[in-house]
């Protein structure tokens, strides 16, 4: 009877290290490869497809020019980085709801888009429009 | 003699023995996260100049990254694409990772006309109304 007892023992004792060692294996696999990578990045709208017809827009707009050295221009004066949010928001001060759209010439840097379009949210300016302009 | 050899023995093989199983329960509970959380981004394989702005946002769970260098060649997964082939390529690394959402990092001397094709690719492929573009981190 005693016997019998350790013997039951000994079998139910199975050598568990072997599978800890893969599991660990697999565990620091795992560790190792997760990635928690963040990005910080800022939406900017794509250009709308083209239609078809272009409809009359009623909607004011104020139209931001950069042409290839990046020079910015606004209703025909030119104007620094600077300058650009207290001039939308006059802007929009004067024409409530105003759309925003930045014309960039295909040789623009993207640096200045990007800025221009954080001045636009600065300005509260929830959807730029970035467009190409024909070069 | 021999009565307390064994004795002794079993003591030894007693303290040799500890219990795994607790450790083992967390192991595999630690395992399981990790692979459920296990995403494969495939890095464009270039670093990009970033522009430095105010009103970003941190990203996650990234999905695909998409660089543009300063010679405006387009980076996935560590080789240059063309323009043509870009949806294409957002097609098939979608396969991989359907739910993390799409970066793009252009340099910050890359040209405009790059970032706004890449963009309409993007719109087009994905009908994204709002695309995010990777900025430096503060």
């Amino acid at each position: 009877m005693r016997g019998r007892t350790q013997q039951a023992a000994e079998e139910a004792e199975v050598n568990m290290t072997p599978m800890l060692d893969v599991v660990f294996i697999l565990l620091i696999f795992f560790i190792v490869t997760a990635n928690f990578d963040r990005e910080q990045a800022m939406v900017l709208e794509p250009p709308p497809p083209p239609s078809p017809d272009q409809p009359t827009d009623p909607v004011p707009t104020i139209i931001i020019y950069v042409d290839d050295y990046d020079r910015i221009t606004v209703n025909s004066r030119s104007y620094e980085l600077s300058g650009i949010r207290p001039t939308i928001e006059r802007l929009r001060a004067e024409e409530p709801d105003s759309a925003v759209i930045i014309m960039a010439h295909p040789d623009a840097r993207n640096e200045t888009l990007l800025l221009l379009r954080d001045k636009a949210y600065d300005a509260n300016v929830d959807k730029v429009n970035i467009l190409l302009s024909g070069g | 003699m021999a009565r307390n050899k064994r004795v002794s023995h079993a003591a030894a093989g007693d303290e040799e023995d500890v219990n795994l199983t607790p450790m083992l329960d967390v192991v595999f509970i630690l395992l399981i996260f990790f692979i459920v959380t296990a995403q494969f981004i495939k890095a464009p394989g270039v670093t990009p100049q970033r522009a430095n702005v105010e009103n970003d946002a941190s990203v996650h769970p990234l999905g695909i990254l998409i660089a543009i260098d300063e010679n405006d060649d387009i980076y996935m997964d560590r080789e240059i694409v063309r323009i043509e082939e870009l949806g294409f390529q957002v097609g098939e690394l979608r396969q991989d990772n359907p739910q993390g959402k799409i970066v793009v990092q252009p340099d910050r001397d890359s040209r405009a006309e790059t970032l706004i094709e890449v963009m309409r690719v993007l719109s087009e492929k994905e009908g994204l109304t709002g695309i995010e573009i990777s900025t430096e981190k503060d």
